[in-house]
């Protein structure tokens, strides 16, 4: 089975959609860590909520409907997250953020089943994604495909902005150096938020693109935080680079551990994760030297 | 007893360190003299081994140290103060001592005795606490005594570790001229076969103090002789500009 | 570095008291109850040994308990050793695990000591879940407590159980408290305080803190032990990492480098536990909230907070007391 083409692209596409959600999901956690210093545990709660928002605004205007204004809803959830919490946690320690956002962890865990209840959730993709197309000897399902090329697109569009534009200037200045940043002139308070807003939308439509594939509980966030952190800790924080790179370890070794060894697959990630930490322990591309 | 042979260090394409080699005898007292940025912090952080020179070798005691890392060369009698105190603040002036003092003494991993309670460690700790004009201060916590007290403290906790070579980073960086002159004695007054390299901006402490003097100039030794010789140098002037002779 | 001072004796001492009376005149889930105050406090002083003592905020003590846990279920369920030799075997084998842990984590700081701990909880993890001789998702029963015949004690009566784990909660405070002032526990906190200058010193810093992080995975693989003796039965949920985010609130909850602190908690917290699941089904958004109160009115937990308030009052007022009985000696006396 190992030696056949349609097995080889099989995997290969199955890993990528992984990498791909991950990237969504990491992006976001490791530029906002390059740039505010914050880690958001609660990230994670923000993807669950992303599903469950995408599913709800499926049932009443279909799953476009919900493609587009669950990330929305989840930037406005952010919104009120920056103004309450992070903000005044900003300058405190790695530990007191970790436990911020770790109580965070379990008041929207609880909260959204107060709002959505305790039974899983289906959001069907939609009708224009459904079905399967050959492919390289493959049967794949569409929507797998669109997951892949939306966070290609997504990838392609934050190395454009943080790349070419202005504002991506400012950014990596601020992940650079802030107190600097800030004597340039820039607004890193307002920096800072968009930045925040826009990953947490960005988790919104992981969610939300997620949630097809999986049912929607109100665990999903609990159990895609992990290998967020892995992503992101394999990488190095703060960086485009490291968040893809990461990805695309994680998805990769992750599916093909699955398949090809699956006895030591569960393992796998986690001692890479170790031999990087102790390899290099800011990670494969970190942001700063 | 300390050495260098043509170290070497750059940052990029800043070459910090240039052939710099130097030699102290058994109690010896040096002081190092530069401007700012001729890399005499960087000269520390490579005899003590906090940074690794690109080339070039460092001997403490007639062995090549070159390769050992920070802790093992302290074990082997290499101690530093720094410019910017690096206390323990939460900590009393007789543990901050006492820290330096359990880890010479080989009590800093044991597990079944306290090595504060330990006599050979208090018993230096008195020592030093003497030696740094800290005794009426003892049970002070950092936090609680004058920004002076705690630069001699900075330079007890270097002493605390009974070294053969003591380097020190600016002892009197940021004392008043009448605190400075008291540290001039505090250093005198430690035993003469302590090997001393120091880090010295202020000149009268420097000719009050040394034995020989070593002057750096964009991370080279441009002068390397007696205090005697060197007041009198014309290179000396042309690099300070003239600005310690009125001091 | 650590001090009891006079609160802090006190505080034991009303805490002793209270787990005596419960353990002496509770009914059965009053001692379970007990007995799980008992157990988790064991864990977060493991847990405050190296957070609160070492700046290490692990995220796996949670784990490390688990281990302990599987180790006494495997040595004496699977293989069939007896039980006081399965602890023993738990107890170092979760050390020996927590010292390799410590020693590659030692690097690392920050974040990132959080995030590495946390790897090494899931590898555990997903090992515990994935090996086959550890029943996978179902988890392992038929767990034998301890046999005290021999003292004339049935420890599968829960009160006795509930006063042996009461017993061994003190022994590991006390172990804590005399590791604290060892030599060893005396470069910790000097370490924590400023590791550079201890390097600098001469002291071998990734040692000091592999030995403590293994002291206090020993203490963690007792807990696991006992959990796994309380309980009878384990799976792999115990090596959970949120079960490690809860043993880091419970400390933050307590007061973080008091020792005393902790204990607090984990009272503080199971009871909370216990009123809130009774009232709601949602006591995770109550404890996520107070949780976030806690940290961010900056305070130092509970305990933290009462220390700041009355601590060096009381203090104060002994050592007055002491002065004026004994007047000059007080600089010459260390």
């Amino acid at each position: 089975m190992t030696h056949d083409l349609g097995f080889w692209t099989l995997q290969t596409l199955n890993a990528l959609q992984l990498s791909m959600l991950l990237f969504l999901l990491s992006i976001g956690l490791t530029v906002i860590f390059g740039l505010m210093h914050f880690v958001n545990l609660a990230h994670g709660s923000l993807y669950a909520m992303g599903a469950y928002f995408g599913a709800s605004l499926a049932a009443v205007g279909g799953y476009w409907l919900g493609f587009f204004l669950a990330p929305v809803a989840v930037a406005g959830v952010g919104v009120l997250l920056y103004s309450g919490l992070i903000k005044r946690m900003r300058r405190s320690g790695p530990m007191a953020q970790v436990l911020v956002t770790f109580g965070l962890i379990f008041a929207l865990l609880d909260l959204t089943r107060i709002f959505w209840g305790d039974l899983a959730l289906a959001l069907d993709a939609p009708a224009l994604l459904d079905g399967r197309v050959a492919f390289l000897g493959v049967e794949y399902p569409i929507y797998r495909l669109f997951v892949i090329v939306l966070g290609l697109a997504i990838f392609g569009a934050l190395a454009f902005v943080l790349g070419r534009t202005q504002i991506g200037a400012m950014i990596r200045a601020g992940v650079d150096n802030d107190a600097m940043a800030a004597c340039l002139g820039i607004n890193v308070e307002r920096l800072f938020f968009v930045v925040f807003c826009v990953g947490c939308a960005l988790a919104g439509l992981a969610g939300v693109v997620a949630a097809p594939l999986l049912s929607v509980t109100p665990e999903m966030g609990l159990q895609i935080l992990i290998p967020t952190l892995i992503v992101i800790v394999i990488g190095g924080l703060g960086s485009l680079k490291g968040a893809i790179a990461g990805s695309m370890i994680y998805g990769f070794v992750q599916t093909f551990g699955a398949v090809l060894a699956p006895q030591l697959a569960s393992i796998l990630i986690y001692a890479l994760l170790a031999a990087v930490l102790v390899i290099k322990p800011v990670g494969l591309f970190p942001a700063k030297g | 007893m300390l050495e260098t042979r043509n170290l070497d260090k750059s940052f990029g394409a800043v070459h910090v360190t240039r052939d710099v080699s130097l030699k102290l005898e058994r109690g010896e007292r040096r002081v190092i003299l530069g401007p700012n940025g001729a890399g005499k912090t960087t000269l520390f952080n490579l005899l003590v081994g906090e940074l690794t020179p690109d080339s070039g070798s460092v001997h403490l005691a007639g062995e090549d140290v070159t390769a050992l890392p920070v802790s093992r060369r302290a074990r082997r009698g290499l101690s530093r103060s720094y410019q910017k105190n690096t206390l323990f603040d939460g900590l009393t002036v007789e543990e901050n001592l006492g820290l330096a003092a359990a880890v010479h003494a080989g009590h800093a991993t044991q597990l079944w005795s306290d090595s504060l309670a330990k006599p050979e460690v208090r018993e230096i700790v008195r020592e030093v606490a003497e030696q740094v004009n800290l005794v009426p201060h003892i049970h002070a916590r950092v936090s609680e005594i004058s920004y002076g007290m705690r630069r001699q403290l900075e330079v007890g906790v270097a002493l605390a570790t009974r070294p053969l070579v003591l380097l020190m980073d600016e002892p009197t960086s940021g004392v008043g001229p009448e605190m400075s002159k008291g540290f001039h004695d505090l250093l005198n007054n430690l035993p003469r076969d302590l090997t001393m390299l120091i880090i010295e901006h202020d000149m009268d402490l420097a000719f009050d103090v040394a034995d020989t003097i070593t002057v750096l100039n964009y991370g080279e030794v441009v002068f390397d002789g007696l205090p005697e010789a060197a007041r009198g140098s014309k290179l000396l002037k042309e690099i300070y500009l003239g600005s310690w002779e009125d001091a | 570095m650590f001090r009891h001072s006079t609160l802090r004796y006190i505080t034991l001492a009303l805490l002793t008291s209270l787990a005596l009376f419960q353990a002496f005149t509770a009914a059965y889930f009053g001692l379970e109850v007990l007995t799980e105050i008992l157990i988790l406090a064991m864990l977060v002083v493991a847990l405050d040994l190296v957070a609160g003592f070492g700046g290490m905020v692990s995220l796996c003590h949670g784990a490390l308990m688990g281990v302990g846990a599987y180790a006494y279920t495997t040595v004496s369920v699977t293989l069939g050793i007896s039980p006081l030799v399965a602890m023993a075997g738990a107890v170092a084998l979760t050390g020996a695990a927590a010292w390799i842990i410590g020693a590659i984590c030692s690097r690392s700081h920050g974040i990132y000591f959080i995030m590495a701990t946390l790897a090494f909880g899931q590898m555990a993890y997903s090992w515990v879940f994935e090996a086959p001789i550890f029943g996978g998702d179902d988890g392992l029963g038929g767990i034998p407590r301890l046999d005290l015949g021999f003292l004339g004690i049935d420890l599968n009566d829960s009160r006795s159980f509930a006063l042996f784990c009461l017993a061994a909660l003190g022994a590991v405070y006390g172990a804590a408290v005399l590791i604290l002032r060892s030599g060893l526990g005396r470069s910790l906190s000097g370490v924590m305080h400023n590791e550079q200058r201890m390097r600098a010193l001469g002291l071998t810093v990734w040692r000091v803190k592999a030995d403590v992080f293994g002291l206090s995975g020993m203490i963690a693989g007792l807990a696991g032990a006992l959990a796994a003796q309380h309980i009878m039965y384990i799976s792999p949920g115990l090596l959970a990492w949120t079960v490690s985010g809860e043993a880091l609130v419970v400390v933050i909850l307590g007061g973080l480098g008091t020792l005393v602190g902790p204990l607090v908690g984990a009272a503080a917290f199971v009871l909370l536990k216990h009123e809130l699941s009774a009232i709601t089904t949602y006591w995770h958004l109550v404890v996520g909230l107070v949780l976030i109160g806690v940290v961010m009115s900056r305070a130092n937990g509970i305990f933290g907070w009462i220390e700041a308030r009355w601590g060096a009052r009381l203090d104060r007022r002994l050592a007055d007391a002491t002065r004026k009985s004994a007047p000059e000696e007080v600089l010459n006396d260390a």
